[in-house]
């Protein structure tokens, strides 16, 4: 799973992000009042105007204060019964039909299809909770303004923000019993596809030097497991496909063969508790270095060492203890390969662990690995666990006794085979610390949607607040989308203004157009001629308020987890606590928003 | 039965500030395009007095300036200039809708819901307590006689009995201000009968009603005062019978008079230097002659209605 940022703790995250959301919600609160104060400057005067928009502040103020539940409650009831008769109920209908048909298109013979299954359908899901309280909230004001209902309700004692936060509310609880419908018929989908048996018969078992007896299962879903069983007849069919099977002998058949028994699938739904270190690396040479090598213009997460040769990638873990790993470090990995010759594609690439104490140079001796594409392989160290010594001899010693200082040990990575290489990121090496429940881990991803959908909903409503319908949906989709690509507009917009094309070739948008008409390359810098320099400074100007904008707008991908679930590790609880302040601090400033908007516009003309 | 109408407005005396329910002052409406160019003066400016207790009438044709001064007393849109008090608290307060109930000109309300509904709906939105808002509905469901179609979904309602529902939600909080809005639009003599006889409840009650309407029948019969509206500036304003009272005009009325009768009093009149004068009967209006035989219909069915008799007396 890619982790390209640590996980902060959310209470040393809180206190800073507060400022910034603080500052951030300041900034554009002075914005508005000066956009509100010039387009009323055009009708009233700039006096006449200030007096207004002053007005209007305190007037917005004292509406927010005390809501009264009784009277938000009905709006909620209301955008309910709404929802239903607009049957959004066919909603899960779309869902059921979705999960009908999955099965024609997911290859249960994929690679990994407990990964496969757990993304289409948080996909989906999320796809759908979000559209539904997208349409909801864009639609539902614009139509009470349309057919005039709203100026039954406006004559009540009501005020905008009781209006505001009914609706988005209401349309949330929908949207919150569609997710959980929809969660629990995709939970019911996952756990049926994912589980499958292999039938291993007795005449594919033979027997083997290493083990017991070894052999292979029948083929099921597009794949086998190879099985080793020990002497006392259990056994285990190896992973494959993301998961393994426990394998048991249960008696003898007639013919005097054994009788095996396969379990389900293990190891496909799980929420692993990593324990993740910081990564270093050593150059070829042995020496320090700053990154790892770089295997050409590819993406900059993952980076590689060189086999054959002293370079190293190096973990440091800490907060190691006896107590938390009472038997030994259960260290699972994922490596990539890139090969400069294929070799036997089938065997993976060898290498090296080593364990060394950073405090007194100490090491292990090397324990074997094998490296494989698309799958996390596991490496159990021991506690007790041989130390090579300045003399070249071995030495048994305890893990935490020799190997282990003040709760920190290295793991070195090494790559055996010249010209291979391995490639690795921070996030790939992890100690497993503990085993979190799947259902638990889904629920969580659950809340992720959720997350999401609230923020859909509050956007929605925002926007139907001075918008017609279908402009507030346009307009909805627009800022999340500018939400979506937030990072690469801030990117963007440094390059333009560092001159940095590294950063982001190719320009802004009219410099991009120029490049696409004259079909010049992206990498090709362009003569630096008035005209350049005319459209290079355009391309700034269009996108500092894009730049300002986007830093405003929601992310909903950063609110999702389904990779943490797909990938089979469990949501961090210090990640979902940020996510549930992100999501507070966006549906708040949003009600807010739309309750000075209502306010200001005229429901009736 | 003679009545004789006399020359000379009679003064209405100047209300105290604590009689005062509405107040305009200078209350105007202009509406702009998007770029804040006039687009139309739908109200010049205003000044209004309404008092508690009484009919208030807002008469002029369509586009007068009616319906928006109703809606900026309510708050739904902004003044252009001046300011709209209602109970002496700004139009855009809605702390002030507390005390009045509206009926929209069409009876806009959420079709999806049955009557109860819709009255527990309104009712919550004034914070009222459960058990209230279930006696106050019971009550004003039977009031606009919805007994029998509580539990349909307004869709399924006729005009009529959109408007009664209309008229039961802007009741349910028991307001002190009625503000209705083309009151007997769509709705049969029957009907329009009923609104007008509960308006005049509504006052007997203490309530202040202000209606708008370009019917000038309806206004006539139920308004203590009027404010007649043309091209969104105030034309007359002041108590209906002085406006209506026809100078210059004596009016005799009685019944049971024989033709010789007639005939003294006609010389009488001449002998005095009358001009003009008018023997006759009195015309009936179309609405108490479709009442009076829909009521003759009701009390004896199957028969041909009887004539409404003559003479008799209101």
């Amino acid at each position: 799973m890619v982790l390209e940022e640590e996980i902060p703790r959310f209470a040393s995250w809180i206190g800073p992000a507060v400022l910034r959301y603080a500052a951030t919600a300041g900034a554009a609160a002075v914005a508005a009042g000066l956009c509100a104060w010039l387009a009323q400057a055009v009708a009233y005067g700039p006096l006449a105007s200030g007096d207004r928009v002053y007005r209007g502040i305190l007037a917005g103020l004292a509406d927010l204060a005390l809501p009264s539940p009784r009277r938000v409650w009905a709006l909620a009831r209301l955008a309910i019964q709404e929802s239903l008769r607009r049957n959004v109920l066919v909603a899960l209908a779309l869902f059921a039909v979705i999960l009908t048909f999955a099965g024609w298109f997911l290859d249960p013979a994929s690679v990994d299809p407990g990964r496969l299954y757990i993304g289409f359908i948080l996909g989906a899901t999320n796809f759908l909770v979000c559209m539904v309280a997208l349409v909801l909230a864009a639609f539902s004001l614009p139509a009470d303004v349309k057919s005039k209902a709203i100026q039954t309700v406006v004559t009540k004692p009501v005020r905008t923000s009781e209006i505001v936060l009914g609706r988005t509310l209401g349309f949330a609880l929908v949207g919150t019993c569609l997710l959980a419908l929809m969660a629990f018929a995709g939970w019911a989908f996952i756990v049926r596809s994912v589980s499958h048996v292999h039938a291993l018969e007795d005449a594919d078992v033979f027997a083997s030097p290493q083990a017991g007896s070894e052999g292979r299962t029948s083929l099921v879903r597009g794949h086998r497991h190879r099985v080793v069983v020990d002497g006392s007849g259990n056994g285990v069919a190896e992973t494959a496909h993301g998961h393994r099977h426990a394998v048991s002998v249960t008696g003898t058949a007639g013919d005097g063969g054994r009788r095996y028994a396969v379990g389900g699938p293990l190891g496909i739904l799980e929420a692993r508790r990593p324990l993740r270190g910081s990564l270093r690396f050593l150059d070829r040479e042995g020496r320090p270095a700053a990154k790892g090598i770089s295997v050409g213009n590819e993406w900059a997460y993952r980076q590689y060492i060189e086999g054959g040769t002293a370079g190293a990638a190096i973990w440091t873990f800490d907060g190691i203890t006896p107590e938390e790993f009472p038997n030994g470090l259960p260290l699972e990995m994922i490596i990539r390969v890139f090969r400069t010759y294929i070799g036997r594609i089938e065997e993976g690439i060898h290498g090296t662990i080593q364990l060394r104490n950073p405090t007194t140079s100490l090491r292990s001796e090397s324990l074997p690995i094998v490296a494989r594409e698309h799958t996390i392989d596991s490496l159990f160290i021991p506690r007790r666990i041989n130390t090579v010594l300045a003399s070249g001899e071995l030495r048994e010693v305890d893990l935490f006794a020799e190997l282990v200082s003040d709760g920190r040990v290295e793991v070195w990575l090494q790559c055996l085979e010249p010209a291979q290489y391995f490639g690795v990121a921070q996030a790939d090496f992890y100690l497993r610390a503990g085993e979190g429940s799947f259902a638990l881990n889904y629920a969580k991803s659950c809340l992720g949607i959720w997350f999401s959908m609230l923020v859909c909903t509050a956007l929605g409503v925002m926007f139907s607040t001075f918008l017609s319908g279908p402009v507030a949906l346009l307009a909805t989709m627009a800022m999340l989308l500018v939400g979506q690509f937030r990072e690469f507009i801030a990117r963007l917009f440094t390059s333009q203004v560092t001159g940095d094309s590294s950063l982001v070739p190719g320009g802004g948008p009219i410099e991009s157009l120029y490049r696409i008409v004259t079909q010049t390359s992206i990498t090709l810098e362009l003569d630096p001629t008035p005209a350049v320099q005319a459209m290079k400074t355009a391309d700034t100007l269009l996108l500092a308020p894009l730049r300002l904008a986007a830093g405003l707008f929601p992310s909903l991908s950063t609110l999702g987890t389904s990779d943490f679930v797909a990938g089979g590790f469990d949501i961090p609880a210090n990640l979902l606590a940020a996510h549930a302040a992100e999501t507070l601090g966006y549906v708040a400033a949003f009600v807010v928003a739309g309750v000075f908007c209502l306010k200001a516009r005229e429901v009736a003309s | 039965m003679i009545q004789q109408a006399t020359n000379g407005a009679a003064t209405a005396a100047r209300p105290s500030p604590g009689d005062v329910i509405v107040e305009t002052r200078n209350l105007s409406k202009v509406y702009r395009d998007f770029w804040g160019r006039s687009k139309k003066t739908a109200l010049k400016p205003l000044d209004l007095d309404i008092r508690r207790g009484e009919i208030f009438g807002l008469l002029g044709p369509n586009g007068a300036g009616k319906t928006t001064t109703l809606k900026l007393l309510l708050g739904l849109i902004f003044p252009t200039s001046g300011e709209a008090l209602v109970f002496g608290k700004p139009a855009t307060d809605v702390s002030k809708n507390e005390r009045i109930g509206y009926l929209p000109e069409e009876s806009y309300l959420y079709k999806f819901l049955d009557a109860e509904e819709t009255l527990d709906f309104y009712g919550r939105l004034f914070d009222m307590p459960p058990e209230e808002r279930r006696r106050r509905s019971e009550a004003l469901i039977e009031m606009v006689g919805l007994t029998r179609d509580r539990k349909r979904q307004l869709r399924e309602y006729s005009k009529g009995m959109t408007r009664r529902i209309g008229v039961a939600q802007a009741l349910i909080n028991d307001p002190e201000l009625v503000i209705l809005d083309e009151p007997t639009s769509g709705l049969d003599p029957i009907g329009t009968r009923e609104m007008k006889d509960l308006i005049i409840d509504l006052k007997s009650r203490g309530k202040t009603v202000i209606m708008c309407s370009h019917l000038l029948a309806d206004v006539e019969d139920v308004c203590d005062r009027i404010a007649v509206l043309h091209l969104g500036e105030l034309k007359e304003l002041g108590r209906v019978e002085d406006l209506l009272r026809v100078t210059g005009v004596t009016q005799f009325r009685a019944t049971g008079l024989s033709p010789a009768a007639v005939a003294d009093i006609e010389r009488v009149l001449e002998k005095h230097g009358a001009a003009d004068v008018e023997v006759g009967n009195p015309r009936t209006t179309l609405e108490d002659l479709f009442l009076e035989v829909v009521r003759d219909t009701e009390a004896r069915p199957g028969r041909r209605a009887r004539r409404p008799e003559t003479g008799r007396s209101e």
